[in-house]
């Protein structure tokens, strides 16, 4: 869970966003946590639909089989419907199938697509933040660009890692 | 929406999915193979079948390929389907999209020759093209010629990142390179390699705070018109 939210947490911060926010804090920021809300929403209906099917014997089966077909086209759906991003998309299909894997219970699931959430928030807060510091400071030449930027999302997952550790 | 992406980005995003999966070196060259192999197969089967889907629904066959492949792999093989996100990434900006802009690929310093071939949606836009059948040959050849410098880049630093995780985090014991924090540490020094190249020319922009030291009448920012 802890590689997930660091993964999709930079992922989504580095082309996720629109780029213009980031000489917005504030308005990145909501951005950041209004997305954290969709993304649990869409994990989280997909957990309890899937969960649903999985109730009827008749095609109990076939849901345990297409573990990754039938939430990911609910996943592609339901972010078409809110006009998210592919790696939206591919970001939510990812968290349900580790959640699915790991905890079948819905309650729990739920949960930890919750703690999924607020983790990548959390990473893509900091990392906004980060960012928008390192736009006033001296920063040799040689190192603007990807390699501050992977030094910047080392850092938050050293971070991110100690907390990791108590949550997991 | 993808961004246009040089070829060092995009074997960097294509890596960050990669780094979930906890495996060792042997493991990780053979899922990384897969990818690559899956890529090339994709921008191949796109490129003859493009005519066949009507209009906008490109943008949509295109993840809906990549869940139906993801459970068919995860089906055979149990390989967890993180991988669709590298071939998402590895695949080019211009693939379904409307744009006719050709990526730009520079490889240790060198810009390859820019392919002039338009996207499958550009083309659409634009029409079937006029240029006799040995011309339009060459330029597929040259698009590929992108994707497969594409694929072998994504499958070396991919195995060069194993190499690290396996020598310093297994064989030598520390534990930050089994890590993420370890890794992106260690693709922080490949970027800056990478980003550091002889003879590479670099962004003439100033930061902001280069600018406010410059002043308004110095700052190329603040350049009146």
């Amino acid at each position: 869970m802890y590689f997930l939210i660091v993964t999709f947490g930079f992922l989504l911060a580095m082309r996720g966003a629109n780029p213009a926010l980031l000489q917005k804090p504030v308005e990145g920021l909501k951005c950041t946590w209004r997305g954290a809300v969709d993304f649990f929403l869409t994990a989280s209906l997909t957990l309890a639909l899937w969960a649903f099917a999985a109730t009827f014997e008749k095609i109990q089966a076939g849901v345990r089989e297409y573990t990754i077909l039938g939430p990911g086209i609910v996943v592609f759906l339901l972010s078409r419907y809110q006009k998210k991003t592919d790696l939206f998309f591919l970001s939510v299909l990812a968290s349900v199938f580790m959640i699915n894997s790991k905890q079948p219970d819905l309650l729990q699931g739920i949960l930890l697509a919750w703690v999924v959430s607020a983790g990548i928030a959390l990473f893509q807060a900091c990392f906004l933040g980060l960012r928008y510091k390192l736009f006033f400071s001296h920063v040799p030449v040689p190192m603007k660009g990807w390699p501050i930027l992977c030094l910047l999302a080392g850092f938050i997952s050293v971070v991110l890692g100690s907390f990791g550790t108590l949550v997991f | 929406m993808k961004l246009p992406e040089s070829l060092f980005s995009r074997m960097l995003l294509a890596y960050l999915p990669f780094m979930v999966y906890p495996y060792g070196l042997f493991k990780a060259g053979v899922a990384a193979l897969w990818i690559v192999a899956f890529f090339w197969g994709t921008v191949v089967f796109f490129w003859f079948t493009r005519r066949l889907f009507p209009g906008r629904s490109l943008k949509y066959a295109f993840p809906l390929w990549l869940i139906v492949w993801a459970q068919a792999v995860w089906t055979l093989t149990k390989l967890p389907p993180y991988w669709i996100a590298s071939v998402f990434f590895l695949v080019p900006v211009s693939f379904l999209g409307d744009t006719a802009k050709p990526g730009h690929v520079r490889v240790f310093s060198r810009e390859l020759p820019r392919s002039q071939y338009p996207s499958i949606g550009a083309e659409r836009r634009l029409g079937p093209s006029k240029l006799p059948f040995w011309k339009r040959n060459k330029k597929f050849g040259r698009y590929f010629f992108e994707q497969v410098l594409t694929g072998i880049g994504f499958a070396g630093f991919v195995i060069l990142l194993a190499l690290v995780r396996e020598i310093v985090g297994k064989r030598l014991g520390m534990q930050a390179f089994e890590q993420p924090a370890g890794m992106l540490f260690v693709a922080a020094a490949v970027a800056f390699l990478w980003e550091n190249q002889p003879y590479r020319k670099r962004s003439q922009h100033l930061s902001i705070s280069e600018n406010l030291k410059l002043g308004p009448s110095k700052s190329p920012l603040m350049k009146r018109k």
